[in-house]
């Protein structure tokens, strides 16, 4: 018994360093601004800000360089993006900007787009395939133990 | 005892059920699992205000959307027959010209698509972006080929 | 006591199985969480890729090991190899709902969709609905004998739906994709290849592992049967005697 509480103690530890150092590494992406927060509190500096590409707003001049408005909830944001051709830019889409707001200008100047990462759905979904199974094999090991103990305890290896 | 036959039975009929579905029941319609806008275009008018889902590519340069609303129009072909699809609501997140989806809706007979529900079809090859970016393709299925034959 | 022997051996394997599969899981879940890119398309939704492909490919094959197993006791009646197909049931059960969960949440980012009754998704159903058939079968049928029997035969039934599945991709319109890894080629580029492969060996030898527990297990119950009801009638008889 104790055996077996060591092992899967162990397995615990070691599944719970890797979820906190998982989520630190993601942690950045994680966070980001919507369109009313950046007209409210015009951060400065380099910020992610999420928000849905408005319909018939989108033009783009050559490969890499675009302006459309960015509508959040009850705030819109003027966007001029430049750098990489965008894969992801397209109307009616939800995107990550990541740029600097310009106060003066009140225009968001992007320098990357990326589509919403989905953690949520990748977490969900690693839970719901690997939970189980430690569950379950769990169950399955001190149930063994047990069957060990009992049939050890009715002395059935008795030599007669 | 009684029980326990019962259960029997039902446990068989499950099995037996399933199998039976795969074999002669449902499952030949779902194989059929959307059409193609060639088949949509010559349904017959018993098909009209039907629901019913088309597969295809959506046609580069032909989605429009609207300054007011959320909802775009855009064309799906398969390479022989195209057809005009108007939807209402947000596109999934892998909506894209050039790219396989299915919709859901109506087929009106005055030849256009009103859908409400696009699916989007993501191809079986992964590859990181810089790969992409740089011309990089792996071998996979030809969709549009796949939908004349 | 050959039985206990064979046994016995399985454990000395057992530990094999289990730390290998700690390793590559460890392995897969690092670099597929970490360590390899997003998709061009999908982003980092792709992710999930890695949980559900190696889930959904153990349950056929261990419908597979079942449907054989099954054609085994058959032929030799082996007590070993029926439990052997009763757990292998019971876990490619939960794997193949597993993988119609882990599908569902797939579904919903890059389809759009939590579920749609296409072949592919219809056909893993019917697997699911094969499985928990046999699992009830067996337990509604007394005699040990005829439950091991009638439960082979369905099982070796229910193999039809395995090409099913898999050509289900290939012969009709899907909204799932086709195979990725198939007579066309691998279209997986190598950076997000190596997190699959690593969670796909990983899972098959979790499922092994578990498998050699949870046989393990059904023998033990069935031998403490036996030794109570031996111990019952001893009882009775030497009380009669007396």
């Amino acid at each position: 018994m104790t055996n077996l509480s060591i092992r899967w103690g162990g397995l615990l530890v070691v599944t719970i360093v890797l979820v906190v150092l998982t989520y630190n590494h993601y942690q950045d992406n994680i966070t980001s601004l919507v369109p009313q927060q950046v007209r409210k509190e015009a951060p400065t500096g380099e910020i992610r800000v999420l928000g849905m590409v408005q319909g018939r707003t989108l033009k783009t001049r050559e490969a890499g360089e675009a302006t459309f408005t960015l509508l959040g909830k009850s705030a819109t944001l003027p966007v001029h993006y430049q750098g990489p051709p965008p894969d992801n830019l397209r109307e009616l889409k939800i995107l990550i900007l990541i740029g600097t707001w310009n106060a003066s200008t009140q225009v968001f100047e992007a320098r990357d787009i990326g589509i919403v990462p989905n953690y949520g759905f990748i977490a969900g979904a690693y839970l719901l395939g690997l939970l189980p199974l430690a569950l379950f094999l769990f169950a399955m090991t001190r149930r063994v133990n047990f069957l060990y103990e009992e049939i050890k305890a009715s002395k059935l290896y008795e030599e007669k | 005892m009684g029980t326990k036959k019962v259960g029997m039975i039902v446990s068989i009929l499950l099995v037996g059920g399933a199998l039976a579905y795969l074999a002669l029941g449902n499952f030949g319609e779902n194989v059929v699992y959307f059409f193609t806008p060639s088949e949509v275009k010559a349904f017959s008018p018993d098909y009209y205000q039907k629901k019913v889902r088309v597969g295809g590519m959506v046609v580069e340069g032909s989605m429009n959307t609207y300054p007011d609303r959320l909802g775009l129009t855009f064309q799906l072909t398969d390479g022989e027959a195209t057809i005009p699809v108007a939807f209402e609501g947000i596109p999934p997140d892998l909506f894209k010209e050039g790219q396989g989806a299915v919709v859901e809706g109506y087929w009106t007979g005055q030849h256009r698509f009103e859908s409400n529900m696009i699916m989007a079809k993501h191809s079986e090859d992964y590859m990181p972006i810089e790969l992409k970016r740089a011309g990089v393709e792996l071998p996979r299925k030809d969709f549009m080929k796949s939908l004349v034959e | 006591m050959t039985i206990h022997r064979v046994i016995r051996k399985v454990q000395r394997f057992q530990g094999w199985f289990g730390g290998g599969a700690a390793l590559c899981l460890g392995a897969g879940l690092y670099l597929g969480l970490i360590g390899s890119p997003p998709d061009y398309y999908q982003g980092e939704v792709v992710r999930i890729m890695y949980i559900h492909v190696p889930l959904a490919h153990t349950s056929l094959l261990g419908y597979t090991v079942l449907a054989l197993g099954s054609l085994w006791y058959l032929w030799k009646r082996d007590p070993i190899v029926d439990n052997m197909c009763q757990a292998v049931a019971a876990l490619s059960a939960v794997f193949t709902a597993l993988a119609l969960g882990t599908g569902m949440i797939w579904g919903k980012p890059t389809w759009d969709t939590w579920w749609t009754w296409d072949a592919r998704l219809t056909s893993f159903t019917v697997l699911l609905l094969i499985l928990i058939g046999y699992i009830m079968l067996r337990t509604f049928v007394d005699d040990h004998e005829k439950e091991a029997r009638y439960g082979a035969i369905l099982a070796i039934i229910g193999f039809v739906d395995l090409p099913i599945i898999h050509f289900s991709v290939e012969w009709w319109r899907t909204l799932h994709q086709p195979q990725s890894i198939s007579m066309r080629g691998v279209s997986i580029s190598s950076g997000l290849l190596a997190p699959l492969l690593c969670m796909s060996i990983g899972m098959s030898l979790l499922f092994s592992y578990m498998v050699m527990v949870r046989t393990q297990l059904l023998y033990l119950d069935r031998l403490l049967h036996a030794k109570k009801g031996r111990l019952l009638s001893q009882f009775h008889l030497s009380k009669s005697d007396s």
